[in-house]
């Protein structure tokens, strides 16, 4: 069942369009992660979930209603940007959510704060980048919420410590809690998340389970005796994402069923034929690449 | 339990591929015994920084092949009925993965049925002389 539904979701900014086009659909207790490049629409996204900016169309339902103060107090956010209180120290910080949210519990803060080996004593102002996202995130985990957006929770830490916030999302999503990430480290996504969505210029690029994406997406190479080569119009199968094609080389990017695109390659005349696998970067990579060359070169193999 | 899994999370192999692999090799190799307690899924997810519900996959998966037993709230366990054919079965399967690959890389390269199954043939001689 899904926790969150964003149906058809638009965000305009003046002539500024941050978010175009987008449905997304979050089972409840995933690990969802979000990917895009800078500027994708990510931040704004979440900012229309949790109701702090106004959707100019489209709708995000909770469970199949809309958001509600009580569904909120559900939501634990963390916001790209501090928004922690320079002149409050940490201890203060525990103090505030503890008034603000009935769930919070102030021993596990601490216990979290110590994990990221913060000093509760200290005012804000006087922490680095990266442990200032630490004692949000240890504020957003001491929720024991629902639903966690975490918005690059682990920006401006060290190996160490982003490790240790994978593992407190693991542990959240083990507790039962559904847990939606952005991060610009693909490979944590690919550890941490067991879904993922590609937003794009505004548009959802990709989605998929992350294991469904990698056993699918391959690319099927083959080298064929000479330039002038026919696909037989094979590239217009509907799985077949994108074609490259330098001299004699062809590669396919499929999106499912590569052995049978192998097989299909070698009856064309193709030899050394073999499958790549590819990694959530390479994915990624090709879900954001400018579609004008593809269409190109998928003309020119077409023949 | 003693086995140390490593996953790859930038492989192109899915995670959950991964950590079937490994754990039939452990238990083709004796290192994971009859009767032995996995690791909880949250244990083993936050051991190897991997999303629970991949681990509960790759669990279901190696259940479903008869690698081992899961009894609700007790964990799961390297199946002990029929151990050997189990642990016969997961070595195959290692054994099987290996094989397949090599045999497809050879015939992308362009060699025929017979040349494979004399390179296989040769391989055979050489690793088993010997056995009695």
């Amino acid at each position: 069942m899904s926790i969150v539904t964003i149906s058809h979701l638009r965000k305009t900014y003046g002539p500024y369009t941050a978010v175009n086009d987008l449905s997304i659909d979050v089972p409840e207790g995933c690990v969802f992660g979000l990917l895009g490049p800078n500027g994708a629409g990510k931040t704004t996204t979440f900012k229309c979930m949790l109701g702090l900016a106004r959707p100019t169309s489209g709708s995000i339902a909770y469970d199949g209603q809309p958001l509600t103060p009580a569904k909120f107090d559900t939501i634990a956010y963390v916001p790209e940007r501090s928004v922690l209180y320079d002149w409050m120290t940490v201890a203060e910080h525990v103090e505030m959510q503890r008034r603000a949210y009935a769930s919070f519990e102030v021993k596990h803060a601490h216990e979290l704060l110590a994990q990221f080996n913060i000093d509760p004593r200290k005012k804000t102002r006087a922490l680095s980048k990266g442990m200032r996202t630490a004692t949000m995130v240890a504020l957003a985990i001491a929720r024991k919420a629902d639903l966690l957006i975490l918005d690059e929770p682990t920006s401006g830490l060290d190996p160490i410590n982003q490790r240790h916030v994978l593992n407190l999302i693991i542990n959240e999503s083990a507790r039962g809690a559904t847990v939606i990430f952005s991060s610009h480290q693909i490979g944590q996504v690919e550890r941490a998340a067991e879904r993922i969505a590609v937003i794009d210029r505004g548009n959802l690029a990709l989605e998929g389970a992350v294991d469904d994406l990698k056993a699918g997406r391959k690319i099927v190479e083959a080298i064929f005796p000479s330039e002038a080569l026919s696909l037989n119009g094979i590239s217009r199968d509907g799985r077949i994402l994108r074609v490259d094609r330098s001299g004699r080389i062809v590669r396919l990017l499929v999106s499912n069923d590569s052995a049978e695109f192998v097989a299909k390659l070698e009856a064309l005349g193709g030899t050394g034929v073999r499958i790549v696998d590819l990694n959530l970067e390479d994915i990624f990579l090709y879900a954001v690449a400018p579609q004008e060359t593809t269409a190109d070169v998928v003309e020119g193999a077409i023949k | 339990m003693p086995v140390v899994l490593t996953v790859d999370p930038r492989s192109g192999v899915p995670i959950y591929l991964q950590v079937i692999e490994q754990i039939k090799r452990s238990v083709a190799l004796g290192i994971l015994g009859t009767g032995e307690q996995l690791p909880t899924v949250k244990q083993l997810a936050l051991d190897l920084t991997i999303n629970p519900n991949t681990v509960a996959k790759a669990y279901r998966e190696l259940e479903r092949d008869g690698v081992i037993d899961t009894a609700p709230g007790r964990g799961s366990f390297v199946k002990s009925n029929g151990a050997a054919d189990s642990t016969k079965a997961a070595a195959r399967d290692v054994a099987r993965d290996v094989v397949d690959a090599a045999v497809r890389e050879a015939k992308s390269i362009g060699l025929k049925a017979d040349d494979v199954q004399a390179l296989v043939t040769e391989s055979i001689d050489r690793w088993f002389t010997e056995q009695p």
